[in-house]
């Protein structure tokens, strides 16, 4: 997720210049809010209860806040499970895919980690690779778009 | 106290598990289905993790899916609510190994009390009356028959693997008694992996009055009042009240001490509740429910105490807050559980809830989990939410219900609130006499 820092230093700077104990910001569906007092700074997207629900946008925070445009892709390959993502076979080896790689069905695209067993994520189809949208040691949920093969 | 909780539920009583979170500066993690992507339980904590489809069993059932959301979260403890997981002594004791608490009792006393056969004769040897019936399960139609006859009809086959009113059979006539002890068998096998059954005299008109009760790690036992929740329909309740309008305060007494010695005698840990029916003045204990249970609202409404922070502090290590010298029952309290089903044919009416009001005022309560624009999915039970109002007495307690109901609003799905109103019109239900076959006995002469 992008953490838009300045935008949050310059919430902070504004809560102390004022003597407010909380400032949110919304554009759309994302927002920022920072508050003094016990919470801790927490960016939460969207105000709750009276907005419409849209099942395919999330609208809270995520472990991850994958890119939601790539959800609706044919080729998306979705997180079957929670856990945490492992792009190589172990530390320091060669990752198993890269952007651009052309790739076949069944070929192993990368390992989810799920208390101490390593799940292999494998291609349904081929094709070619044209995104990764997750890094190695990012926690994912299930449903989570972590490539997309076109 | 903990700094993370993670709430393996959904629906009402997530959010309720949350509040009291963020009363006690606790964070939340909320796991959830795809399907449960936009409640409020989702929207109101600090995290929520999607840890599976919209089927039960690959999300809210999912231990694995459950664990790794915590381990990922860094939560310390796991509520597990009503339902789902909440008495399933292998996940207890799954979180436990992990390194997490499990907020309720120890693996050992859920697996205990889950064996219908077990708790029964655990709480007899501790002292509890219990309902006259077999001793044990029973392995044969022949056998069963001969206790049933020993016994004198009508009698019911449970199972021992059972309780929450499911897979039970009752025997009025001998002749059918082989018949309906196969079927039990066949459906508790089909129901909770066991084909394992006993039997139980079935009591002529008796209600059902259960004791809240709570136990500590230091030694602490105390029972918190009973419920009456004798309004059922299916052996599922839809009315509970405390205090039990037949009960004198010495029965209450009695009954609430002897709970509370089996709680200390059992170093039982959390919150329970031991069910019991009641007949010509009598107890019979029926069975324990080692979670908290829904309709927990009425018992914090007369006493007023956080029974979900409780049960969060004594999770941590802490000593019961309640002094039981100053502990005081005030009022009267009801609750209604509105589901999303016809009123009459209680055929499940999921959809888009398109406008809503709960109701207010003094002494009203709205537990809940809707707002405008949700959508009920169909994938799990059909409650949309309890209300709960106290009053200083039943008569002002059943007036402010009344009028609690004719002011909520629920539109694009069918409730059974019109059922509700109704049941607050009869005189059975007015006169606090109405057992546990009263409502059906209605609801088929209608």
């Amino acid at each position: 997720m992008k953490i838009d820092s300045e935008a949050i230093k310059e919430l902070a700077a504004l809560l102390e210049e004022t003597g407010l104990t909380e400032i949110e910001v919304a554009d759309g569906d994302k927002g920022i809010r920072v508050s003094k007092g016990g919470g801790a700074i927490v960016a939460a997207a969207g105000a709750p209860a009276s907005m419409p629900s849209d099942p395919t946008v999330p609208q809270q925070a995520n472990i991850s806040a994958p890119d939601t445009t790539a959800h609706s892709h044919p080729g998306a390959v979705t997180s079957p499970m929670v856990g945490t993502s492992y792009m190589a076979q172990e530390p320091g080896a060669p990752a198993f895919v890269k952007k651009g790689d052309s790739v076949n069905a069944g070929d192993t695209l990368m390992i989810i980690e799920a208390m101490k067993v390593m799940n292999p994520i494998k291609a349904e189809k081929g094709g070619t690779l044209t995104q990764i949208l997750v890094e190695d040691g990012q926690p994912v949920e299930f449903g989570d778009v972590l490539m997309v093969i076109e | 106290m903990f700094k993370k909780i993670l709430i393996a539920n959904r629906g009402e009583i997530a959010l309720r598990i949350i509040r009291a979170c963020k009363e006690m500066g606790v964070e939340t993690v909320a796991v959830h289905s795809t399907a449960d992507a936009t409640s409020m339980a989702v929207r109101l904590a600090d995290e929520s993790v999607c840890i599976g489809p919209p089927q039960s069993k690959d999300s809210y059932l999912n231990i694995p899916a459950i664990l790794s959301a915590a381990a990922l979260t860094g939560a310390e403890a796991v509520h597990p609510g009503y339902g789902f997981l909440s008495e399933n002594a292998q996940f207890a004791r799954m979180v436990e190994e992990h390194g997490f608490t499990f907020i309720g009792p120890t693996p050992e006393h859920i697996e205990q009390m889950g064996d219908k056969v077990m708790a029964k004769q655990t709480v007899k040897a501790l002292g509890l009356p219990v309902v006259p019936g077999s001793d044990g399960g029973v392995e044969t139609a022949e056998e069963g028959q001969k206790i049933a006859q020993d016994m004198g009809l009508p009698v019911i086959i449970k199972a021992a693997s059972g309780g929450g009113g499911k897979g039970m059979q009752v025997v009025e006539d001998i002749n059918d008694f082989a018949e309906l002890f196969n079927r039990a068998r066949t459906e508790a096998k089909a129901n909770f992996g066991d084909d394992t059954v006993y039997i139980e005299k079935f009591l002529k008109d008796p209600k059902h009055i259960e004791i809240q009760v709570f136990g500590d790690t230091h030694g602490n036992a105390i029972h918190l009042g009973e419920r009456d929740c004798s309004v059922q329909r299916r052996h599922q309740k839809l009315v509970e009240e405390a205090p039990s309008p037949v009960l004198s305060e010495d029965l209450r007494q009695e009954i609430g001490s002897l709970a509370a010695k089996t709680v200390r005698d059992m170093g039982y840990r959390g919150a329970g509740t031991i069910e019991f029916l009641y007949e010509d003045g009598k107890f019979y204990f029926m069975e324990m429910n080692t979670r908290i249970q829904v309709e927990h609202p009425v018992t914090e409404m007369i006493t007023g105490i956080d029974l979900i922070a409780e049960q969060i502090r004594v999770a941590s290590g802490e000593k019961l807050s309640v002094n039981v010298d100053r502990l005081r029952f005030r009022g009267h309290a009801i609750e209604i559980r509105i589901n999303a089903e016809d009123p009459e044919s209680f055929i499940p009416s999921p959809g888009k809830i398109t406008q809503f009001h709960a109701p207010g005022g003094l002494g009203v309560r709205f537990d809940s989990a809707i707002y405008a624009g949700y959508s009920i999915p169909p994938y799990y039970d059909s409650m949309v939410g309890k209300l709960i109002v106290h009053g200083r007495n039943r008569e002002e307690c059943i007036r402010r219900l009344k009028r609690a109901i004719r002011e909520t609003v629920i539109e694009g799905i069918k409730t059974t609130l019109p059922l509700h109103e109704w049941i607050l019109q009869q005189e059975a239900f007015l006169s606090g006499e109405y057992s546990i076959k009263w409502l059906e006995k209605q609801l088929s002469e209608r």
